[in-house]
């Protein structure tokens, strides 16, 4: 077990969305390299907390990886240095000794600042209210070997199907564009035979709510899949520019 | 009419028209840039061919669609761009690339500062030499002496600096433009798309080149 | 006596000539009803989803910041179902039996019945919303045998069974959401229960964004919170899984049974210091391949790959022959803690084991295990900085799933009518001990094909009257909880709701853990006394209450985890017997096993809070058993 260090982090502290924000610099003074990132962030607050100070707010939940809860840009990049992983699962053996370490909310039009680094993410369930699902009501469903799926298809599916919806892509992408997480439920939907009767409708509405939440245009540069968490490839944002165009194309 | 619209307006239509006009304008760069090279190889070649353009009568039509694609690329990126902005209004403190599996360039980051050098140069291009000076042919009145034209432009430094820069701008515009173009239209992100968009466009680049540093350094003597 | 109102009749047939005999609400009033459903994890969001469908007007509430994000999510292993898609002998008698057994005995017969009757109505369910289920190559779904279970009953979709089943859930929540027959309140937590006449009849909750509190008035109240593990700080939990909906809905007069149930999950990443704020499960599949030891020498400090098998101790194969690693959730706990007690644990805090994959890699090779356990490998050595090909993996238990919870009856209602309670947040199916890949069959079993029954059955006998919100009982809930909002920012004192919460969980996990006795109890009775009377004056939460304040959320949760504690500890005290996770070192079998005492304790214990200092009341429902054979587990 490695020695316990010290680092500074400038955090970006805004009291609420109206409110103008501001980078405050904050001393961390023996830090286990063993502790997270969050963690680090809680020990912080503790002794904040200790001296009367408001705490730092952050959103987190199940540290482990999956909820998507917690996100912030950390020395310019979503979720931080290491490719594949949310912010939780960032440990401070990550970051060099004495290092300064910036630490900013997600930041797009679309996901105004609550408090902090915590932001308002709800744009993306309209997206999926719009049409991300499978209309199936409780009861209805045929017996579920009724409806086989080749395995390749269904591991394709299932590759698009693992978005947490945290929204770094979003928060990565220079247009703030919500191509990849939109792409994915797409993309999971279209691989699988029971989501071929809403698909085109679904391509639509999905697209159309999201440039309606202010969500940018794609630029193909791939930054939201080398800071997706998932991994999620960007073939499916191409799989939602075809469902898309061929919705339109069907409807002339 | 008002589906095609809402097409047309969304950004993935926008997106689709500026992927349809720019692979078109990249193919009508290499048949341009085929052509100019007939400067170095052929001078006499070089005027027949220009000629033979405009004197056909087709030429007017096929001007036309160049000029409604250079408008109906610019006009869709204007639009997407200005949503792009908005989407974000508030910049990171500290920003940097992802690195990892993003394909994220230069080039990429910079497409409307090369797109409006793109604005800026080819109207200029076309001032120059369009409708630059109408030399006869020493040959055939009626053929227009094109070639002596470039000879004579390309022999002011600042001229030539001028587009071998804007040259690049084109080069870098079109690096990224080519593959993401596939992408907009829907193909799934290939590798071997990307590296032939980026071979072509360097072979563009070298053969645009060629002409004003042949002209500059080697023909006109220049110095 | 309590009374469970389970159907008469052969058990095969309760649940089926039931559902004929309930009343149903006509499809054009469904929407005169308002449904409150407080939660939206598997059971909160499938029955908000349901009901939605169905035509009710259906407010849902979650604290987080959208119902894609509750903790249902963080399920790995799968879910189960009688499907017999294996054909190897599974059957909903199967499954029913296996739960009961499992579950030591502890759980309502009538309910687990109907639970693995529907299970594979579930499986029907999901694959409709087009969850990506594992398959085999001919397309059809695949399954797998998962803890311990003798057939293959398990559906799963990699580590990310949970995720994928609330996701499908989630959108269809969504769906519901769109159409607008359900009301979304995210970023919302239920700080009271509004009782009118008796009746459940709506919630106070603090919007966690802007801090206003709000009256919300319905016809019934479906509380689908989950539970109450964080009791222990330390868990397999997520930070913001709590147990206040459910206490404050004890508060009011709802009865709090088993409190003292937690599964002790034996596969999780050990502690290493202070700071820590949870505990990483590793999916218990890695027992299937890893073994587990200690050396034979207490304090031995070598490191693993020089002590040599001779002088290893593979405590669960010697002591458990024909399960051997592969024991149940609870007795792999169990040993575990045994063999670190007598000074045997390993790592920097002693508090750990190993689980080595050296066997298993020379026995299979390398890349058949990282084909398998490839990513558990990679997470692991994320985690702890070590190579787990190399190095044995260290494993302790932690706290992961809490069977107790607020009693319901056959009908999932609580003792206050029109209070429904689904999911982990209800006691019903899993009695003393859980069985993997339980836990989210049972929360879509409530929220999709039970509780959409009995509510209309409530709602369609019931006389409910005319109500607003500006009634009395809204008014003077939403005072109650404006005064305990007051009252804590306004203590200022010298520890952190975090000191608190740290020193509740220790008292908790030291003597409300993998074993208990009379004397730890006791004491612990009197420990957690003592700290809910310091934390009211002694605690700080800083920040204001009109605005987004996690300090304040927190300290009003823990502030209820110091009620809830001491509710725990009196059922840990009063229940003189040894069955599932709740291990009395008093009684026990001489080679150290469960000592259950059918005669005195097959029985429910159902709490009634009767004020903060007073004694809590216990009331009884009688568990008996006619149609599953009852057994000594053994594992032997």
């Amino acid at each position: 077990m490695s020695e316990n260090q010290s680092y500074t982090i400038r955090v970006w502290r805004q009291d609420d969305a109206q409110a103008a924000g501001k980078f405050v610099d904050y001393d961390v003074k023996d830090v286990s390299p063993d502790a997270s990132f969050l963690e680090m962030l809680d020990l912080v607050n503790e002794d904040l907390t200790r001296d009367g100070g408001e705490p730092i707010a952050f959103d987190y939940d199940c540290r482990e990886g999956i909820c998507g809860s917690c996100g912030c840009v950390i020395d310019g990049v979503a979720h931080g240095p290491l490719p594949g992983t949310t912010t939780c699962q960032l440990y401070m053996r990550n970051f060099p000794p004495g290092a300064t370490i910036t630490v900013e909310p997600w930041r797009a039009s679309a996901f105004p600042v609550i408090k902090d680094l915590v932001v308002d993410r709800s744009s993306m369930d309209r997206i999926i209210m719009a049409g991300g699902y499978i209309s199936v009501s409780a009861g209805s469903a045929p017996d579920a070997n009724n409806i086989p799926v080749p395995k390749p298809e269904a591991d394709l599916a299932f590759e698009a199907a693992e978005c947490i919806g945290c929204g770094a892509c979003v928060a990565a992408c220079k247009n703030a564009s919500a191509s990849l997480f939109t792409g994915a439920k797409i993309e999971h939907l279209a691989r699988l035979p029971q989501g071929q009767a809403e698909r085109a409708r679904r391509a639509q509405r999905m697209v159309e709510t999201a440039e309606a939440e202010g969500f940018g245009a794609c630029s193909n540069e791939g930054e939201c899949e080398a800071v997706c968490p998932k991994e999620i490839p960007t073939r499916v944002i191409q799989r939602m520019n075809r469902d898309y165009i061929r919705a339109y194309l069907k409807m002339i | 009419m008002s589906q095609i619209v809402s097409f047309v307006t969304s950004s993935i239509g926008r997106k689709l028209v500026m992927a349809i006009t720019g692979l078109l304008m990249i193919g009508f760069l290499v048949t341009h840039m085929s052509a100019n090279l007939l400067v170095i190889f052929d001078p006499e070649g070089y005027n027949a061919y220009s000629h033979a353009l405009i004197s056909n009568p087709l030429i007017y039509i096929a001007e036309f669609g160049l000029i409604a694609l250079f408008v109906g690329h610019f006009v869709s990126g204007f639009a997407v761009t200005l949503r792009n902005r908005r989407a974000r209004p508030i910049a990171y403190g500290e920003n940097n690339g992802a690195g990892h599996t993003s394909r994220k360039t230069l080039a990429s980051t910079s497409m409307i500062i090369s797109g409006l050098v793109m604005l800026v140069f080819v109207p200029l291009h076309i001032l120059s030499f369009k409708f630059g000076t109408w030399y006869e042919a020493a040959g055939d009145p009626h053929v227009r002496d094109l070639h002596r034209l470039v000879m004579e432009e390309f022999q002011s430094p600042l001229f030539v600096m001028w587009y071998l820069g804007a040259l690049t701008f084109l080069a870098a515009h079109a690096w990224h433009g080519f593959g993401s173009a596939f992408e907009s239209m829907g193909v799934s992100h290939r590798t071997w798309i990307r590296g032939s968009g980026q071979a072509l466009t360097a072979i563009l680049w070298v053969g645009f080149c060629a002409v004003p540093v042949y002209v500059y350094f080697i023909a006109g003597g220049g110095s | 006596m309590l009374d469970g109102k389970v159907p008469g009749g052969p058990i095969e047939s309760k649940w089926n000539r039931h559902i004929g005999e309930m009343s149903l609400v006509n499809p054009a009033n469904r929407r005169k009803y308002n449904v409150i459903v407080v939660g939206t994890g598997l059971a909160g969001a499938s029955a908000a989803a349901t009901l939605g469908e169905q035509g009710y007007n259906v407010k849902a509430f979650t604290i987080l910041d959208s119902p894609r994000r509750s903790h249902s999510i963080a399920a790995q292993g799968g879910i189960n179902a009688a499907k017999n898609y294996k054909n190897d002998g599974d059957s909903v008698h199967r499954l029913f039996y296996d739960t009961i057994k499992g579950g030591d005995y502890r759980a309502r017969e009538g309910n687990v019945h109907r639970l693995a009757e529907v299970s594979v109505n579930i499986i029907d369910q999901c694959v409709a919303q087009g969850v990506p289920f594992a398959r085999e190559y001919g397309g059809l779904l695949d399954t797998r045998s998962f803890g311990g279970a003798q057939v293959a009953r398990t559906f799963y979709a990699r580590g990310q069974t949970g995720q994928q089943l609330l996701i499908g859930a989630y959108q269809s929540l969504m769906r519901q959401v769109d159409a607008g027959s359900v009301e979304l309140h995210a970023r919302q937590e239920m700080l009271d229960l509004v009782l009118v006449g008796g009746r459940a009849r709506g919630i106070i909750t603090r919007n966690l964004v802007t801090g206003e509190l709000e009256r919300h008035m319905a016809d019934a109240v479906l509380l689908c919170t989950g539970g109450y593990g964080n009791v222990y700080y330390l868990s397999t939990n997520a930070g913001n899984t709590n147990v206040s909906a459910a206490w404050r809905c004890a508060r009011r007069g709802a009865y709090f049974a088993n409190p003292s149930f937690a599964q002790v999950h034996p596969t999780c990443i050990p502690e290493t210091g202070d700071y820590q704020a949870k505990l990483t499960l590793m999916s218990e599949s890695l027992r299937n391949d890893g073994r587990v030891w200690v050396p034979k020498k207490a304090g031995d400090e070598r490191s693993p790959d020089q002590i040599p098998d001779a002088e290893r101790d593979y405590y669960l194969e010697r002591r458990y022959p024909s399960f051997g690693n592969l024991v149940p959730r609870d007795v792999a706990s169990r040993n575990a803690k045994f063999v670190c007690d007598e000074g045997r644990g390993v790592g920097a805090t002693g508090r750990a084991v190993y689980l080595d994959f050296r066997d298993a890699i020379t026995r299979l090779g390398q890349e058949t295990v990282a084909e398998k356990y490839g990513n558990l490998f990679d997470m692991y050595h994320h985690i702890s900085n070590e190579d787990p090909y190399s190095v044995p993996m260290k494993i302790y238990p932690a706290v992961h799933y809490t069977m107790g919870g607020l009693w319901v009856d056959y009908h999932l209602q609580s003792n206050i009518e029109g209070l429904f309670v689904l999911g982990e947040a209800n006691f019903s199916d899993h009695g003393a001990n859980r069985l993997g890949a339980s836990a989210l069959m049972q929360g879509l079993a409530d929220g999709y094909f039970v509780v959409p029954y009995t509510l209309a059955n409530y709602l369609a006998n019931t006389q409910l009257g005319d109500l607003s919100t500006d009634a009395e009982e809204f008014k003077s809930a939403e005072d109650v909880t404006e005064k305990r909002i007051r009252t804590l920012l306004s203590v200022d004192g010298n520890k952190t709701v975090q000191d608190f919460h740290r020193e509740l969980g220790r008292t908790m996990w030291e003597n409300v853990g993998m074993a208990r006795n009379r004397e730890g109890l006791t004491q612990a009775l009197k420990d957690v006394q003592g700290l809910r009377e310091e934390y009211h004056q002694n605690v700080k939460v800083v920040g204001r209450a009109d605005n987004f304040n996690k300090a304040l959320e927190f300290g009003l949760r823990v502030a209820d985890y110091m009620e809830f504690a001491e509710v725990s500890v009196r059922d840990a005290l009063a229940r003189e017997e040894s069955c599932g996770c709740h291990f009395r070192e008093e009684y026990q079998t001489k080679d150290g096993e469960c000592l259950r005492n059918d005669e005195e304790f097959s029985h429910v214990s159902a709490w009634e809070f009767t004020g903060a200092d007073k004694e809590p009341v216990m009331h009884k429902e009688d568990l008996t058993f006619d149609f599953a054979e009852v057994k000594q587990r053994s594992y032997k």
